[in-house]
C-alpha cells in the first residue's frame, strides 16, 4: 500500500537541480520521491510513523517572515537564497563561522573543516558579518560562533566582545572543548568577554564512540572541558550527533551523564547524523536515525522517564524540523518533564517564534517575576520548592535532524529559523548552506567561503 | 440574588480570564449548598468549572427587599487540591457547611502528576481546603506557568 501524501520540492544529489519531489506513505513510513531527468529517480526515508508525519501538523505556527532580506528575485527556491521574499519565518539563530580550521580531524564533519578550501576571515570581515546581521534581524539576535573549531582562534574573546559591543544579544559558541578543558585562562577570558553558553559536541560517554566519530578517544579531554565549565559557572548544552551503531544506544547514558551535570550542563541537542560533507558511504534507510526514531530510543533508554510524548515541536521552525522536551530534576533524581503532546499546542501559536527566541534569552524570567521572594515556607516537597529547582536543576533535550542532499524539502527550508551569515552579505538556511552533492559540490558553503 | 462586580474587580478578573457567568455560578451555588468559608460576613466559595477551579471572595448585603452580593475578588488554579496534611494554628474563618472553626494548614496539591505540600485554610471536620488568593495568583500561577509556557 503505497498514498502520495504531499508533494514539494527537493534537490538531485548528483547535481543539485532542483526537482520535484512526492512524499508518500508505505509501510508506515514516509518517503521522498523524486527524480532527476538526467540522473534518475531516488527514494529517501524521511519519517517512521505515518499518523504522527501528519498529527504534528496541528503544531504548525503562523509564520511571522523577516522584516528585511537581501534578495528581492521570487520563485527560485533554493537556488538564489539570502532570505528571499518567499521565505517565511525570520531568523531565530545566526550561525556565524570564524574559521574552518580545527584542531581535530573527524571523519564525519560538517563543515569538511581542513579540506579544500580556506576561510579564517579577519576582524573587518567579522564585523561585516555582523553588521549583516544587525541589518537583516530583529532584537533579541542570537548568533552562535562556529566553524571549523572556534577556539584555535587566540583572538575569540576580541570576536566575542566586538559583537556585544555592536548589539548582538547573546553570544553562544558551538566548540569541540578540547581547548577549553587544557586552558581554562582561554575560557574565563571568552566569558568574561560575553559568551552566555557553550554548544558543546558530546557523542557518548564510552572511549569508543570518539573513535569512531572523531578518529580518537576524546572522553578525558572532554570532561576535563565540563570540569573547567564547572569552575567558571559556564552553562553547557551538550550536543550529540546520533548515528546508528555508533551512539544510538547510548542515548539514554548521554542523558543520565546530564543529569549528575546539571546545573553546568542546560541541555541536550541531539542531531541525528544528516550526510554533510565528509561522510564514507551512500545512507541506506537503515542508517537514517529519522526523527521518532530518536525519540522512541530515548522512551526506550530511560525506561520512560522522558516519553516520545514528551517532546513536542517548538512550533518555531517547520514542524519536521525539531522536538524538544523540558524536565525538572526532582529530589530523588529523576526527570519530571513539563512538555507533554497530551497538552496540545500553545494555545497562541502566532506569536510563537518570538517566543521561542526570547525563550532562548529570558528563559526563566517569567518564573522569577511571578513568585514572592518573601516566603517563610520550608522549601522541601512544597510548590516553592518545586519551582525553585525548576529554575536551577533542569534539563532541555530537543533535537533536529539536519536536511541533507538526500532529505532536503523546500517546504522545511522555506519555514527554517536557523540561518548562516555569510561574508558576502547573506543569511542562508543551515541546512542549505551545507548541503553537498555526491561528490562533494555545494550550492552555497564553497561558493562563499 | 443579585450580583455586583465593582468595575476594579471587574478589571481584575478580565484580566485573570474569569468571566462573570462563572461568578455568579460560583456564588449561587455556595449560597444554595451552604459550602463556603465565612469571617465576620466575608465570604469566600470556590467551584470547578471546567478544569479550573474558581474562587470568589464576596459580601453579602441584606437590601430591603432582597439581598445581594458584592463581589471583592476572584481568582483561579487549576492545580488540584487533595487530602490534608496538617492543621496549624487558627484561621480566623469558619466553614459555614459544618459550623466548625476553620484553621490554616497544609494540603497536598497535584498537578501534572506532581504531587507537593502547599498552605491552605482547611476544616478539619469535612475534610475541604481552600487556596488562599496570594498562593493562587503567586505560587500555583507559577507551577501552572511553568507547563504552560514549555508549549510554546
Ligand atoms: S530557503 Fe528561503 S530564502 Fe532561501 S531561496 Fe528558499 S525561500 Fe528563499
Ligand atoms: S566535526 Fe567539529 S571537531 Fe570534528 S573536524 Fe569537524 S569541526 Fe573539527
Ligand atoms: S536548519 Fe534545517 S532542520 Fe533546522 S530548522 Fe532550518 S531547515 Fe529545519
Ligand atoms: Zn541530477
Ligand atoms: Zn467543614
Amino acid at each position: 500500500m503505497s498514498e502520495k501524501i504531499g508533494e514539494t520540492q527537493s534537490l538531485c544529489p548528483h547535481c543539485l537541480r532542483t526537482i520535484p519531489a512526492d512524499k508518500i506513505a508505505e509501510n508506515d513510513n514516509v518517503y521522498l520521491v523524486k527524480t532527476c531527468p538526467e540522473h534518475g529517480t531516488f527514494k529517501v526515508l524521511i519519517w517512521r510513523g505515518v499518523e504522527d508525519y501528519r498529527d504534528l501538523q496541528r503544531y504548525a505556527c503562523v509564520f511571522s517572515p523577516p522584516e528585511k532580506i537581501a534578495v528581492q528575485t521570487k520563485g527560485t527556491c533554493p537556488e538564489v537564497c539570502g532570505l528571499c521574499p518567499d521565505h517565511k519565518q525570520h531568523t531565530c539563530l545566526v550561525v556565524l563561522e570564524v574559521t574552518n580550521r580545527c584542531n581535530l580531524k573527524c571523519p564525519v564533519c560538517f563543515a569538511s573543516a581542513n579540506e579544500r578550501y580556506k576561510f579564517h576571515p579577519t576582524i573587518d570581515e567579522i564585523r561585516k558579518m555582523y553588521q549583516t546581521i544587525l541589518d537583516y534581524v530583529q532584537h533579541p539576535i542570537v548568533v552562535q560562533i562556529s566553524g571549523g573549531e572556534p577556539t584555535i582562534r587566540d583572538d575569540l574573546p576580541e570576536i566575542v566582545k566586538l559583537g556585544k559591543s555592536m548589539g548582538i544579544d547573546y553570544i553562544e559558541v558551538n566548540t569541540n572543548g578540547i581547548r577549553l578543558g587544557e586552558d581554562l585562562d582561554y575560557l574565563r577570558r571568552i566569558k568574561d568577554a560575553g559568551v552566555s553558553s557553550l554548544y558543546f559536541s558530546f557523542d557518548g560517554v564510552t572511549g569508543d564512540v570518539y573513535t569512531k566519530t572523531c578518529g580518537k578517544d576524546l572522553l578525558e579531554p572532554k570532561l576535563r572541558a565540563l570540569e573547567n565549565c564547572r569552575k567558571v559557572e559556564m552553562g553547557v548544552t551538550l550536543v550529540c550527533v546520533v548515528a546508528p551503531g555508533i551512539n544510538l544506544h547510548q542515548v539514554g547514558d548521554v542523558i543520565q551523564f546530564a543529569k549528575k551535570w546539571i546545573p553546568t550542563v542546560k541541555g541536550i541537542h541531539f542531531q541525528p547524523l544528516s550526510y554533510f560533507g565528509r561522510y564514507p558511504k551512500v545512507p541506506e534507510d537503515e542508517d537514517r536515525v529519522v526523527l521518532p526514531d530518536l525519540l522512541r530510543e530515548i522512551e526506550k533508554q530511560t525506561n520512560g522517564e522522558i516519553r516520545f510524548d514528551s517532546f513536542i515541536p517548538t512550533s518555531c521552525a517547520n514542524v519536521h524540523c525539531d522536538a524538544k522536551s523540558m524536565s525538572v530534576l526532582l529530589e530523588d533524581g529523576s526527570l519530571l518533564p513539563l512538555t507533554t503532546r497530551a497538552l496540545g499546542p500553545p494555545r497562541d501559536t502566532k506569536n510563537v517564534a518570538t517566543k521561542t527566541r526570547k525563550e532562548i534569552c529570558d528563559l526563566w524570567r517569567y518564573i522569577e517575576e511571578s513568585v514572592s521572594t518573601s516566603s517563610e515556607e520550608e522549601l522541601d516537597g512544597t510548590w516553592l520548592g518545586f519551582i525553585e529547582r525548576a529554575k536551577t536543576r533542569y534539563l532541555t533535550i530537543s533535537a533536529m535532524p539536519f536536511q541533507d542532499v538526500w532529505t532536503v524539502e523546500a517546504e522545511r527550508l522555506q519555514g527554517c529559523c536557523i540561518h548562516t551569515v555569510t561574508p558576502d552579505g547573506k543569511l542562508i538556511p543551515f541546512c542549505l548552506f551545507n548541503i553537498n552533492s555526491l561528490d562533494g559540490k555545494t550550492l552555497y558553503r564553497h561558493k562563499v567561503f | 440574588m443579585d450580583i455586583k462586580i465593582p468595575d476594579n474587580v471587574k478589571e481584575v478578573i478580565g484580566k485573570r480570564g474569569i468571566k462573570e457567568a462563572d461568578i455568579e455560578a460560583v456564588v449561587k451555588e455556595a449560597e444554595s449548598s451552604n459550602k463556603k468559608l465565612v469571617k465576620n460576613g466575608r465570604n469566600l466559595a470556590k467551584k470547578k468549572i471546567g478544569d479550573v477551579l474558581v474562587y470568589v471572595d464576596y459580601d453579602i448585603d441584606k437590601g430591603v427587599l432582597s439581598k445581594h452580593a458584592k463581589v471583592n475578588s476572584a481568582y483561579t488554579h487549576r492545580i488540584v487540591l487533595q487530602h490534608i496534611v496538617n492543621a496549624d494554628g487558627p484561621s480566623g474563618w469558619t466553614c459555614a457547611h459544618c459550623n466548625e472553626a476553620a484553621a490554616f494548614g497544609h494540603v497536598q496539591m497535584e498537578y501534572m502528576t506532581v504531587k507537593r505540600n502547599g498552605p491552605a485554610v482547611v476544616c478539619a471536620k469535612c475534610g475541604d481546603s481552600w487556596a488562599e488568593e496570594y498562593l493562587a495568583t503567586k505560587t500555583l500561577a507559577a507551577v501552572e506557568g511553568l507547563f504552560e509556557k514549555k508549549r510554546a
